[in-house]
Formats: structure tokens, sequence, C-alpha cells
């Protein structure tokens, strides 16, 4: 393995830890992704795993929740616990001088939590509260109601803190049970920094119940991985959803669910998106904001997922312009999956891709996140380098069949005023992209 | 270790005494540059509300040799990335790019700022884009409240005043006005350059030296914004749309220039309310679960700084919310800090101060902030002035300052 892409080693029981050492910094990164998030919450238990997330830092091993606490502030570290859609992400930034102290607990406290009823209690509040703040959000309603348009009630159906009712109702019992699924379906360690000289031991010695057993990601390839994240089930051809919240703007969420990160054509979309959304010369914020003046804020939506990922457009405009604001979007949508890009918005995305790449490694967390990010997508370590050459290859005809083939019939949510809902909506009926 | 040392930061000055400032970080990928100018919302008259940044966004809307949406187009086909900042005391444009697009970079962000268009049919429709800015802004409660906050505690200053400005004024300003503040505002004196990150040996200064920077006419001297003076009170207030209460509250503290207070201050805040075992978050969420969350931050300020704490809570538990805080506030007058608390306070911030020297344009943010202000240039100072500090001078003098007495609070309720 290069040298740029880090040494990869296993911990006892399997795990796999890439060290990605760094010369001149006084920071370590430490990251542990287990596959296994929010789209594997148990039926009518819609939260349990954002909700077993934030127990873990709560109480695990010889640590009750106040003294992991001091230990972790103690040092002056950082640590989150939270669920993903596809994955559990601890993330610890820390002095590398208390690696030694504080890198066992991420084994201890995945492999040992307490999930005392105590703090169980207080967590679930803490998520309830959080989702019900959220609701002051417009573009977090459009959001979620994009969301179920797309993946109704399948696994990437609902938000990762959960749906209100089922989250009162789970308990102590029911994230028991997930903790031996933890690791089952893969996990990885990645530590990005000045690396203490014995971090595999660290891990290893932390198993104090014995090795954290750790399978490899059941079956290889594409095809398997997308047979075994389902898409979900969308709303029954449902493919427009109003809001009304009495608002200023109006926001317009248009997307679509597409492939995973994976997969061969997942570049391509990644290139459209940096055409599309990134930077002040992106084609959505040229041709909605400096030409028309509809938007502050304008962009693309488009996470990696291990399963059909979402490719979304975004827009908020005021409310008095909505039937523009929504046709304009449309229109880019339609040329999108009808005009190729020409060659200098080619080379242009490919600049951005390539810029993007940089951008996103300038500190150890973010190289750590990124890295930890291939290796649990299924790719090789050194994707990042490898797949430069590959968007160097591609050309606007491969793009436009990308588009044709991922982005048809787009959904639309909106949220904001009874009048704009109206406008808008008169301009989406009348589009051929609703049809 | 064998790990080359980080170089501190090399002051230039160009003839006109513009400083330049020059970070290496070794292992940076990139470039930042990062212009600072004294023209903050803080510099407007009231007629000239939210123009400060206004004016930000046209910037990227050409100069006299760059075309609308050319410099854009230039740096990010470099691979590059820029943006801006305006706040209440001053504003500061950046770009991150790889080093080999860098120079041209330089250049053409200096025509930008120095030379704005402000090209009437842009302007027009930039206008469209910062009255959506603001639309924007006023659909979230939250920064709703907090603007309330600020003109309540605040009144007859500029802290008080919005940053995007007022919609009435915004709609009557025009081409001849903007360039009126720019000229007033971005001079010789009132601005500095900085480079961070992955600069190499290059030789930056030489056409430093001959560019539109070095020519840059001196400005006249203007009076400061008067000092800040807060006003204590206690105001509720209902909002629509707004799911949970809050409880907001501001204090005053020394100004920004006070770098030996200004430490203190950032120890201080973070014992209340950095992490789960701080003062404030330990009893409030914690133990008495009467909030989702509290955050006390520090908003260090040329004219005097704010302390400002938000509680996120169910309207019904505002009463207890506002008892427990003031508890957490007499308990730390009359009791002393223990050692390990003191530790973990002290680590808290040292660390974050060095975690923040990692990426080239926080280096670049906080340089640029102490060389635009005239204060000295020391990236490991922050570090060294903790050493003055024990929790018996915090107490002493710094505590006091956030007396219940002394804070403007507002209670935000759904409407």
């Amino acid at each position: 393995m290069s040298a740029s892409s880090g040494t990869v080693l296993a911990v006892s029981g399997g795990c796999p830890l890439l060290l990605l050492p760094r010369r001149g910094v006084d920071v370590l990164a430490a990251r542990l992704w287990i596959e296994g998030g929010s789209r594997l919450d148990p039926p009518g238990q819609r939260g349990a795993h954002q909700l077993l997330a934030g127990l873990l830092s709560r109480g695990s091993g010889q640590h009750s929740g106040e003294a992991l606490a001091d230990l972790v502030e103690g040092c002056g570290a950082g640590l989150r616990c939270e669920a993903h859609e596809d994955h559990l992400v601890l993330s610890l930034k820390c002095a590398p001088d208390d690696a030694a102290e504080l890198l066992p607990l991420l084994i201890e406290m995945v492999q040992q939590p307490w999930l005392s009823p105590d703090q169980l209690e207080l967590e679930r509040q803490l998520n309830l509260q959080t989702l019900q703040r959220q609701r002051e959000d417009p573009f977090q309603c459009a959001h979620d109601a994009l969301r179920e348009l797309l993946y109704g009630q399948g696994p990437y159906g609902h938000d990762p803190l959960g749906v209100e009712a089922e989250l009162r109702s789970i308990d102590q019992a029911c994230l028991r049970r997930l903790v031996p699924g933890l690791g089952q379906q893969g996990a990885w360690l990645v530590l990005c920094g000045r690396l203490p000289d014995d971090a595999e031991a660290l891990f290893s010695a932390a198993m104090q119940p014995g090795p954290w057993m750790v399978q490899p990601r059941p079956g290889d390839g594409v095809a398997e991985l997308v047979s075994r994240v389902p898409s979900g089930c969308s709303s029954a051809g449902r493919r427009l959803a109003c809001t009304a919240e009495d608002t200023e703007q109006l926001i317009l969420m248009l997307g679509t669910s597409t492939v995973p990160l994976a997969h061969p054509d997942s570049l391509g979309l990644r290139l459209l998106s940096a055409h599309l959304g990134i930077g002040m010369s992106s084609r959505l914020f040229v041709s909605l904001r400096e030409e028309h003046g509809l938007a502050y804020d304008v962009g693309i939506h488009a996470p990696a997922r291990l399963g059909a990922a979402p490719f979304v457009f975004h827009l908020s405009s005021s409310s008095d312009r909505a039937e523009e604001a929504c046709t304009r979007l449309l229109q880019e949508w339609e040329r999108l999956i009808s005009v190729p890009l020409s060659e200098a918005e080619l080379s242009l995305a490919k600049a951005k891709f390539r810029g993007q790449e940089a951008m996103g490694r300038q500190t150890c967390g973010q190289i750590a996140d990124r890295s930890a990010l291939v290796l649990a997508h299924g790719l090789p370590a050194d994707y990042p380098g490898t797949c430069l050459q590959q968007i160097d290859a591609l050309d606007p005809g491969d793009l436009l069949k990308v588009a044709q083939t991922h982005l048809q019939a787009p959904c639309l949510s909106l949220c904001g005023p009874g009048e704009a809902l109206r406008q808008a909506r008169r301009a989406w009926e009348r589009h051929p992209l609703s049809r | 270790m064998g790990t080359p040392e980080p170089v501190g930061p090399i002051r230039h000055s160009l003839a006109n005494a513009v400083p330049v400032v020059l970070v290496e970080r070794p292992e940076a990928p990139l470039v930042c540059i990062d212009f600072w100018c004294r023209a903050g919302s803080a510099a407007e008259t009231p007629a000239e509300s939210g123009i400060a940044h206004f004016l930000e966004h046209m910037v990227f809307k050409g100069s006299a040799s760059l075309e609308p949406g050319g410099f854009d187009l230039r740096v990010e086909a470099l691979g590059g990335s820029s943006n801006a900042a305006t706040g209440f005391d001053d504003v500061h444009f950046h770009v991150l790019i790889p080093p080999e697009g860098a120079a041209e970079a330089l250049e053409l962000l200096l025509d930008l700022v120095l030379e704005p268009r402000l090209d009437p049919s842009e302007f027009q429709m930039e206008r469209q884009v910062v009255l959506e800015e603001l639309a924007q802004s006023e659909d979230q409660p939250e920064e709703m409240a907090l603007q309330q906050l600020l003109e309540l505690a605040c009144p007859d200053h500029p802290y008080g005043e919005p940053i995007l400005g007022r919609r009435q004024r915004l709609l009557e300003h025009d081409p001849a006005r903007m360039a009126a503040f720019h000229s007033r505002t971005y001079g010789a004196g009132g601005c500095a350059l900085v480079l961070s990150g992955a600069i190499g040996s290059r030789d930056w200064m030489t056409p430093l030296a001959s560019s539109r920077l070095a020519a840059l006419p001196a400005l006249s001297v203007i009076a400061p914004p008067p000092a800040l003076a807060l006003q204590p009170g206690q105001e509720r207030l209902s909002l629509p749309r707004l799911e949970s209460a809050r409880l907001l509250m501001a204090w005053q503290l020394p100004p920004a220039n006070d770098l030996d207070a200004i430490v203190g201050c950032d120890l201080l805040t973070t014992l209340l309310a950095e992490g789960r075992r701080s003062r404030l978050v330990a009893r409030l969420r914690e133990e008495l679960r009467l909030v989702e969350s509290i955050d006390l931050d520090l908003h260090a300020l040329e004219q005097g700084s704010l302390a400002l704490l938000e509680a996120v809570c169910e309207p019904e538990q505002l009463p207890a919310t506002r008892r427990a805080i003031e508890e957490v506030w007499v308990a730390l007058m009359d009791e002393p800090v223990t050692a390990a608390e003191w530790s973990r306070t002290t680590r808290l911030v040292g660390n974050g101060h060095r975690f923040s020297l990692e990426a080239a344009g926080s280096v670049a943010a906080l340089v640029g902030n102490q060389v635009l202000w005239d204060r000295p240039l020391d990236l490991e100072a922050p570090l060294r002035m903790m050493e003055r500090w024990c929790p018996e001078r915090i107490q002493r003098e710094l505590l006091p300052l956030l007396a219940p007495s002394l804070c403007f609070s507002l209670e935000a309720v759904p409407a």
C-alpha cells in the first residue's frame, strides 16, 4: 500500500485499522465506523441506533458516564458518538500524548456499554426535544417531506433521530439486543495525525471480555450491496409534497434516489454535482442566483450512501416569486437530463472535483473522516487517488447517460405559505417532469 | 521528534504601511489568501444600514478589469474556492487554492476587493439576493430572537443593529452610496493581508510591492464607534414558528484588545459551559434536566466583547432554568474551583487553540484579526497568557462581570 493511502493493520478480533501518520501536527484524530446506522433501526423502533450511539459515551466498562466525561474532557479532548443512515460513527480528537488513555475507550464503549435506564431516559428526552426544535427550520420540514417521498417506510425513510412515538417506546432491552450486532457487518478504525507507536496493541488490550469480533462485510461487489441495502418503498407513486408554513420564503427541494457510492455510476453523479453545486461558478448558483436573483441559498445535496443515495437540488426563494423559482428549478433538472455538458463545463467540473479532494484533506479530522468513509463503503484505501484518474476519462456523453439513467422522474417537496405553494404547484403540474 | 516546527508568522510592510503577514504551514495542501478590512457594520452610518455586508456581495460582481463572475470562474478552474464574511468590526475575503494557482488568485482578489465595479444592473440583481438572505434569516425564529436580544441589550450602538441591514434601507441604497462607503473604509491604515498554508519559499513580497494594495491611499482618520455600554434588562417575546422556548442572556466583557482578559474570559466560559462536566451543562442538562442544551459563547469585539448564553427548554421551565443559572453563578462566586476542574478547563482551552492551528484558513483568520487590529502576532500567545490566570483571579476579576443583575435577558416563547 502506498504511503499516501496509509497502512492497514487489523486489531484483535479482525477490525481493520488504517494508520495515517501526519508530520508537523500536534493532533490525533480517531474514527470508528461501524456498519449499522438508522437504516437498521428495528421495526417500531425508529431512532434506536441514534439513542444507542448517544448512550455509548454515557457509561461503559469500569466507567460511569460521569467518569467517561471526566476522562475525555479532562484531557481537553472531543468525543462524538452518532448514528448516520448507514453507520454508527465514533469520533475522537485529542492531543497525541493522551492516546494511550483515550483510544481504548472506543473499544470499551462498543463492547461494554452500560445503557443505564437513567441515562437512557435523559438521552431520549434530549433526542425528542431536538426533533421538536428541528421543526422550527423550514429547510428541515421540506427535507423530511422529500425523504418520505423518496424512501417512504423504507430504511432511509426517517431521520436518524427517529420518530417521536416510537422513540418514546424504546427501552433498555431493545438497545441491548443491538449491541451484539455491532461489528457483525463490518467496522473500520482510522487514526490520523501524530500516532502512538503501539496503536494496534492499545486497541487489542482494551478488549477485556475477549476480542471484539468484527466480520468482514458480508459478500462483495456492488450488486450484492444494492440488493442488501434496498432503496425502500417510495410513497406509492406520489411525487409532490406540500407543507404549509407561515414563512417569508418558499423552500423547494427537487430530487430522486440514485446509487451507492461504490456503484460505477456514482463518480459521474459526483462530477455532475460538482458542476451543478460547487462554488460560485456552479450551474445552479449562476443560473438561479446570479442571473435571476432568485435565492441566497441554492445548491445540491448528494451525500454518500451504501444504498440508493439521494440527489437533490435545493432552493429557497421569496414567496412572491414561487412560480418563477419552481419553473426555473425544473428547467435546470430538465437540462441536466437532456443537454450534455460543454467541454468547458466538463473541465471546470473536473477542476472542482480535484479541488474538493484537497479542500477536504486539510485537517487530521477531515482526512480520517474521508478515509473511514471510503473503507466503510467497500472501496479500496487508495480510492481518493484512483478516482481522480477515473474522472479524467469521463466525457460529456458519459455524464448525460448517467443522468438519463438515474435522474428521471424526480420528486418535489415544497414548504412555505399557502399562496406560494399553489403557485409552485401550478408550475410543477404544467411541467413535463411531473408526468 | 523529527517533525518540522511550524514557523511563526512573519510580518512585512508595504510602502504605504499596509501589513502583509506570511505564515507557512508545511503540512497544508492549500494556500489561504485572506484580505482583512476594518469595514464591518459598525463602520456604517444609520443611513448605510447593511451596506458593509451588501458591499461584500458586490465585490464578487466584478472589478474594473474582471467581468462579473470572472473571478469565481478563474479561481474555481484552478481548483480553489472563495468566500467572505462581514462582522460588526471587520470584513474579510478569503481564497483557498492549490499553491500553483495562488499567485494569480492573489492578484485577482486584490483587484476585486480594491476596485469593485459596482455596476448598476448587477447592483439591482444582487440587492434581490441580499433581500433573499434577509428573508431566509427571518424564517429562522432562533435568529430573530438573537437579533432582538442584541437590539435590546445594545441600544444606540452598532452592535445592536443587524449586520444584514434593515429592509427599508437596503431598498434605498445605490452604487454611489456604496462607492462612498468603500472609499471611506477600504484604505491603507484600515486593512491587512495574510497568506498562510502551503506558501513555500516563493517571493510574495516583490509582486505585492508593485500591486494595487501597495498603491492604496491612506484613510483619513475616522473616529471609532462609541464604546459599548450594555443595558441590563429583561424582556419576553412571543415568536411564531418557535417550537421550544429560549432563554437568551447577554453580558458585556472587556474589549478584544485586552488580550489578557479575553484569555481569562475564554477560560471562564469554558469552565461554565464547555462539555458535559462544565458547571452549567452538568447542572441544568444532566442533573436537573431542565434544558435540551445550554451554550455560553464569547464574542471578542473591539468596542466591548459579549458573552451570549442560550438555553433551549420547554416554556414552563423558563423560571426554573433562570433560577438554576443564577445558582450556578452564586456557587462559583462562593466555592473554590477544584484542581481537576481547573486542569480540565485549561486543557480544553489549550487544545482548542492548538487544534485551530491545523488548517490554513483558521490560521489566517486568527492572524488576520491580530494584524488588522494592531495586536502582537504570536500564535502561542494565548497559551502563554493562560499561565497568568488561576481560579481565584477569574473569580475575583471576571466572574462578577457575569452577575445576573448585569445581563440583558430575553425569554422567547412559542406564539
